[in-house]
């Protein structure tokens, strides 16, 4: 997770599984229980829907904004709807959701309009993906339902917290993880 | 069917299959109750974009 340049090295139409879809995969499969019925937004290759689905055998759907994003997830065994973060799930629908999602800060004057971009770019702040994720997400969730979110420290943890909270969640941070240019958490987000 | 919805206004969607394989739907089109929008489902995939976003 360098930069947005040096990522382009490997051009695709779906982002491919890296530190942080390991990360999210790995922590949100140790808190899964068995029988929740699990999202994943923004699933792209659907490695980690697959992972989470195979390490506590609960239901994990993957969705995606991207056509070829759902084709791989489907490759892969995973039940893919393309849809518009949690736009087309019924309310209280999971116990569930995982997102992994596009982070990098972006300046408006470089963003390309491809499916890479729009797997990578978060817009200025790094959070344009993020905060509407946030402000949706709570609908979709059961009573008791949580969200393993990545953020980075490029797009700003606190900021990522201060809406969570704001959207009435308390966030916890499960894991951190540094990297060169980077540090990833995965925040567990409650009501 | 019970997880998804419409993604405009969060109404139940009615299954038209055309082609079913090993239980899953391949090809078909879900139908908003209310609000009559339709999605297709290709190659086993519901698209379920509102209808602003759905090209490319």
């Amino acid at each position: 997770m360098t930069d947005l340049a040096e990522r382009r090295g490997m051009e695709t139409d779906v982002y491919q599984p890296a530190e942080d879809s390991h990360l999210l995969a790995e922590v949100a499969a140790a808190d899964i229980r068995n029988d929740d019925l699990v999202l994943e937004v923004g699933t792209g290759s659907g490695y980690v829907s697959e992972f989470v689905a195979d390490a506590t055998n609960s239901r994990v759907l993957g969705s995606d904004v991207n056509p070829h994003a759902c084709e791989n997830a489907r490759e892969r065994g995973v039940e893919a709807v393309r849809g518009d973060l949690v736009a087309p799930f019924r309310d209280g629908a999971f116990d569930a959701v995982l997102f992994n999602p596009p982070y990098l800060p972006t300046d408006p004057d470089e963003e390309r309009d491809d499916w890479m971009e729009r797997a990578l770019s978060g817009g200025e702040s790094g959070r344009e993906v993020i905060d509407p994720f946030l402000d949706s997400v709570g609908r979709v969730l059961a009573p008791d339902g949580r969200v393993y979110l990545l953020v980075s420290s490029l797009s700003g943890v606190e900021e990522v917290v201060f809406r969570a909270s704001k959207n009435g969640f308390s966030v916890v941070a499960l894991r951190d993880e540094s990297f060169p240019f980077e540090t990833l958490s995965i925040l567990k987000l409650v009501r | 069917m019970d997880i998804i919805c419409c993604p405009l206004d969060k109404q139940e969607l009615e299954l038209d299959a055309r082609q079913e394989e090993a239980e899953e739907v391949i090809f078909g089109t879900l139908t908003c109750t209310q609000c009559g929008e339709r999605y297709p489902i290709e190659d086993g995939i519901p698209n379920l974009l509102p209808p602003d976003m759905r090209e490319a």
